[in-house]
């Protein structure tokens, strides 16, 4: 294929803008890595970029002594697990019901589950159910709302119409009932799917803080990214006295080395980076979601 | 089994096609029971809420117990200057990200459609879909660290501007507010969004191209004439879909974002039902607010799907 001067032109630019967008999304990380491996009373003296300066683990291991965060580590990962445990069961379960073509009133019920998502009138009346319900406080308001929803029941249910039909009949033949169908025979045809939802909850759970804010007030029952939004919250309020009178004396006067802003930034790496060392392998589940929704949504 | 068809229970049952039908398919009912159950206590219950809104709700009377006040609840909301303040801000900034946002996504997938390099193509794609796996809040305590006095954006600014230059920390400004909500929504969510339209790139068929080619027609012109009208029903979609979107700013964002300087000036709706509500222990007030808010967004998504239908012939139904 010949090209054009304008062609070349336009690719050189091209290339330099993605090259670009590039640094911009990945530049604000890399630095906090920078400042986490780097000794908090040098950072203070700026130009901290992408390399650290006087290399240490000292931020971390601060981290990971402080028994608030162990325990919220703990919390968080506890409830990804069993969260995506449960949510998975029952979502798996409702959507190889409903891919049954021929089930009676299978309309109506797709319809019961959808109508809810275009209504939402805001957090208070749940916010009031949950109390009845006790879940305020409680442990298990991390794992029981949530466990299902419409969207994910949808992917799964069309993997799993797109399946030869002829398996689950000739099982049924062999004498196998609902259930010995849907786990021994359609749940590992249906692996792919199960993976791909899986990564979505687990993602989304690790990443939720906003439960924490609306209904746990427990110190106890913190999790990871709750901690760390109580955390950059707080050190933006030390920033602000900081500002206010006449920059950084204290810190500098401290014998510790760790400082709040290299306790915040090993912080943010502890609760990233499981993310972001796995999703390049896995990203193709995750687009997969967004093209298949695109489709049947 | 001839004992329980004498009863009336069993009479009934067998004349009726419900029944039959549940009993025959018992087994499948039952894999879908657990959900079912989950909508009605967790969705459809809480939407009987409504009536929070028309009573003055207390913990001690109960749903029941309480005071009914009509829609005093609704006109408290459009006479206080606070509410009217976010119910703005609502507005402007879900407009702003909606539409100034909505056409970024589409030039990132024309763009990352023209590398020709496979490798450098997967490469840059994972670096800018990374921030879509993070959580707001990481990315607030990042961006808290970039525009800090002593961060890397003035340091940036003061090498090009030079010695003169005072820095000032953009976060603690409300008057940035709305630069700093869009373009960090654009950071995180921009590429993850393109990618919709990347595969709708991908679906065109590679014959247009080719007879566009021998026509003359060249590259730009062929963007324009045959790619933009080959994803415009996806962009038509995906912009119906996030309609609702207009009334409704992403909690976690202004939340995380707002702070001891910027909180006063830069309330919207969402943040204020948390401050109200669960804070401050308003729920009727609040809820009227969620009510006012959820119909609004409700009405819009419906709207535009009508409009879509006719203009587009496409549905997201």
């Amino acid at each position: 294929m010949k090209r054009t001067k304008g062609e070349f032109i336009f690719t050189i630019i091209n290339t330099f803008l993605i090259i670009l967008l590039c640094v911009i999304t990945f530049y604000p990380y890399i630095n906090q890595l920078a400042v986490s491996l780097n000794q908090g009373t040098d950072t203070i003296k700026g130009g901290i970029t992408i390399f650290p300066r006087k290399f240490t683990i000292e931020n971390y291991k601060t981290v990971f002594g402080n028994s608030d965060i162990s325990s919220a580590a703990l919390i968080s990962v506890s409830i990804v697990i069993l969260y995506t445990l449960i949510s998975m069961t029952v979502t798996f379960a409702a959507a190889y019901g409903l891919s049954k073509r021929k089930l009676p009133y299978r309309r109506f019920l797709n319809l019961f589950i959808l109508i809810p998502g275009y209504i939402s009138f805001g957090i208070i009346p749940t916010y009031i159910l949950y109390r009845y319900l006790h879940l305020i406080n409680n442990y298990f308001v991390y794992i029981i709302p949530g466990i299902f929803s419409f969207y994910n029941m949808i992917i799964i249910r069309s993997y799993i119409q797109e399946l030869p039909e002829s398996v689950e009949e000739s099982a049924m033949i062999d004498g196998a009932n609902e259930f010995q169908i849907m786990y021994k025979i359609i749940f590992p045809m249906s692996l792919p799917v199960v993976a791909t939802v899986s990564l979505w909850l687990m993602v989304g759970q690790w990443n939720n803080w906003t439960t924490t804010l609306y209904y746990v007030v427990d110190k106890e029952l913190y999790t990871l990214q709750y901690l760390m939004m109580r955390l950059i919250k707080e050190s933006e309020a030390v920033q602000k006295l900081a500002m206010e009178s006449t920059m950084y004396k204290s810190a500098n006067d401290k014998v510790a080395t760790v400082t709040s802003d290299s306790v915040k930034a090993a912080t943010l790496m502890i609760t990233t980076l499981p993310i972001i060392m796995v999703y390049p392998f896995l990203q193709k589940y995750f687009i997969k979601g967004v093209t298949l929704g695109a489709v049947k949504g | 089994m001839i004992e329980r068809e004498k009863t009336t229970f069993g009479r009934f049952c067998s004349n009726s096609r419900f029944c039959t039908n549940i009993i025959k398919y018992k087994y499948t009912y039952m894999l879908i029971l657990p959900a079912l159950i989950y909508m009605i206590i967790f969705s459809y219950i809480p939407l009987g809420g409504i009536i929070l809104a028309f009573k003055d709700y207390n913990i001690f009377d109960g749903v029941w117990g309480s005071r009914w006040v009509g829609f005093d609840n609704f006109i408290t909301i459009f006479n206080h200057d606070d509410m009217l303040l976010g119910i703005k801000n609502t507005l402007i900034y879900g407009c702003v990200i909606l539409f100034c946002g909505f056409p970024f996504p589409i030039i990132l997938a024309l763009m990352f459609n023209e590398i020709r390099n496979i490798k450098f193509k997967k490469f840059s794609q994972t670096v800018i879909y990374m921030p879509h796996f993070l959580s707001w809040i990481s990315v607030i305590g990042m961006m808290y660290a970039l525009f800090a006095i002593d961060g890397s954006f003035n340091q940036l600014l003061r090498k090009i501007i030079g010695s003169g230059y005072q820095p000032k920390n953009i976060l603690l400004d409300s008057n940035f507010f709305l630069p700093v909500i869009f373009l960090s929504h654009l950071w995180k969510s921009c590429g993850w969004s393109s990618i919709i339209f990347l595969a709708a790139i991908a679906g065109i068929d590679p014959s247009l191209y080719e007879s566009a080619t021998i026509d003359g027609c060249g590259k730009f012109k062929q963007v324009i004439y045959i790619t933009l009208p080959c994803i415009l029903t996806t962009a038509i979609i995906v912009l119906v879909m996030s309609l609702g979107s207009m009334v409704n700013v992403n909690f976690e964002q202004v939340y995380g974002l707002q702070n001891a300087y910027t909180q006063e000036k830069t309330e919207v709706i969402g943040t204020l039902i948390y401050r109200l509500g669960i804070q401050n222990g308003k729920y009727s007030l609040s809820t009227a607010f969620g009510i006012a808010q959820g119909i609004v967004s409700m009405i819009l998504t419906l709207t535009a799907n009508a409009f879509a239908k006719k203009a587009a012939n496409v549905s997201i139904w």
